[in-house]
């Protein structure tokens, strides 16, 4: 590791002191699961690093006016031990519950996984996939942002929006309503633990009391840079009453996207294509069995 | 680059240390504090050998920096049986023969106790999953899950006594 100075804030106002005095050259570590590796590996090289693990204020899961709040800080482990969470979110319950390992859940947090922007973050493509807001917070104030426009946003760093002096402080997104809308999340990985996902496949479906989809989101991350947007998919299952072979008749469309968006790697795209659609069927199956209209199995 | 000064309960005892900030955890623990237990094998959170309880929580010692350790409560090998007298995990390897090379031991060892500290009487798909983060180049895994079992019975059956 190249030499840095290291800071230990109290306080969120603290630390954003902190992250503006030494916006010139500086890194936060959250979990650190990402970036004491970058900076073990002289990838990163700050000329200060500042801990945010002694900020307890950036630590709590909310349920506020119908939206889940979630502190920056909450590692992968407390989400996953979560019970709102597990009840009434299985995307984000599922997805914080299968990285790493133990050891990596304990240690890495939501919000670091956002900010590092990482292809393969599965807390980030479960995040996309709810639609989820951004709280960024500097000594010039603070703002929220729409966690797509963040991605598509330049910041300090090419990844996202997050500017030199900002702190993701918190993740939101609204309370699924059980009844109407089922959440998934399903992981192709080499191992069942200790694996870096090869798809994390994401989905979430709102159906009306006959049945009738009014809402899906369909995201999976590791495919390309950021969480790949099934758009097409989405668009022709809105309005259609869902069942499994109406989704299916999605998959040749999302076939056609994964060989698109390849075309710079094609190694990897007959087992992209051929994985993302067994994953999205497990997706399927699952959503249907949340909400009570099908039993399929995969 | 200014030293900083990590106050931390080590093996259940106070230790201050000045290190440089540029350390990791598994540095200050190997080389400061010559805890040589703890072990660094991948360097990259993905095996396990430099697996510490931190705050009762196992993690890897090689994805935290020496400074974000202030406060915290670390739990080596050493620590575990301080006296030198086997504890009831460390015995169950041993019966169970869930040592070969030995080196992903100590991680396997701390990740079992904080798990038996949690769950007294856990199934198998428990230690199963709790042990997921720990990886064994030698034996395999089948030994050590009987092992983590066998101290779990162990241990029960000391308490009982």
């Amino acid at each position: 590791m190249k030499p840095f100075d290291f800071y230990t804030p109290a306080t969120v106002e603290e630390a954003l002191e902190l992250l503006h005095t030494h916006r010139e050259s500086v890194a936060a570590v959250a979990g650190g699961t990402d970036l004491v590796l970058e900076l073990n590996e002289r990838k990163a090289a700050p000329a200060v690093v500042i801990d945010l693990k002694h900020i307890p204020e950036l630590r709590y899961i909310r349920e506020e006016g119908g939206r889940f709040r979630i502190g920056a800080m909450t590692t992968h482990a407390a989400l996953a031990a979560d019970a709102r969470i597990a009840e009434t979110c299985h995307l984000l319950h599922d997805a914080t519950s299968l990285v790493g390992s133990p050891q990596i859940r304990n240690l890495g947090t939501i919000g670091g996984n956002i900010a590092q922007s990482s292809v393969a973050g599965d807390g980030l493509a479960a995040c996309v996939c709810l639609n989820a807001d951004l709280t960024l917070r500097s000594v010039r104030g603070e703002r929220t942002l729409n966690i797509n426009e963040f991605l598509a946003a330049e910041g300090v760093q090419k990844r996202n929006g997050l500017a030199a002096d900002e702190l993701l402080t918190e993740i939101s997104f609204p309370v699924p309503d059980t009844k109407h809308t089922a959440t998934a999340f399903y992981k192709l990985g080499k191992r069942k633990a200790l694996a870096i996902s090869v798809i994390a496949g994401c989905m979430t479906a709102t159906v009306d009391g006959s049945g009738v989809c009014t809402h899906v989101s369909m995201r999976a991350g590791a495919l390309g840079r950021y969480p790949m947007h099934f758009a097409s998919c989405e668009e022709y299952l809105v309005g259609k009453k869902l069942s499994y072979s109406v989704m299916l008749e999605t998959l040749p469309m999302m076939h056609d996207q994964i060989l698109e968006a390849n075309r710079s790697r094609p190694w990897s795209v007959f087992y992209k294509k051929e994985g993302a659609q067994g994953v999205y069927k497990k997706l399927f199956a699952d959503i249907l069995g949340q909400l009570g209209i099908e039993e399929v199995q995969v | 680059m200014n030293n900083i000064t990590v106050h931390c309960t080590v093996n259940h005892k106070p230790v201050t240390v000045e290190t440089a900030p540029n350390k990791r955890l598994l540095d200050v623990l190997r080389e400061d504090l010559h805890l040589t237990s703890v072990k660094e094998g991948c360097s990259e959170g993905e095996c396990g050998a430099c697996t510490v309880i931190f705050n009762g929580e196992p993690v890897t010692s090689c994805c935290v920096l020496a400074g974000q350790a202030e406060g915290a409560d670390i739990v080596t090998l050493e620590g575990i049986s301080p006296d030198g007298t086997p504890d009831a995990v460390q015995r169950a390897f041993m019966e169970s023969g869930a040592v070969q090379c030995g080196f992903c031991t100590p991680g396997m060892i701390l990740t079992a106790e904080a798990l038996l500290a949690k769950n007294a009487d856990p199934t198998e798909e428990e230690v199963k999953l709790a042990m997921s983060g720990n990886l064994c180049r030698c034996t395999g895994y089948t030994k050590i899950i009987e092992a983590v079992l066998l101290a779990a019975k162990m241990r029960r059956e000391e308490a009982r006594a």
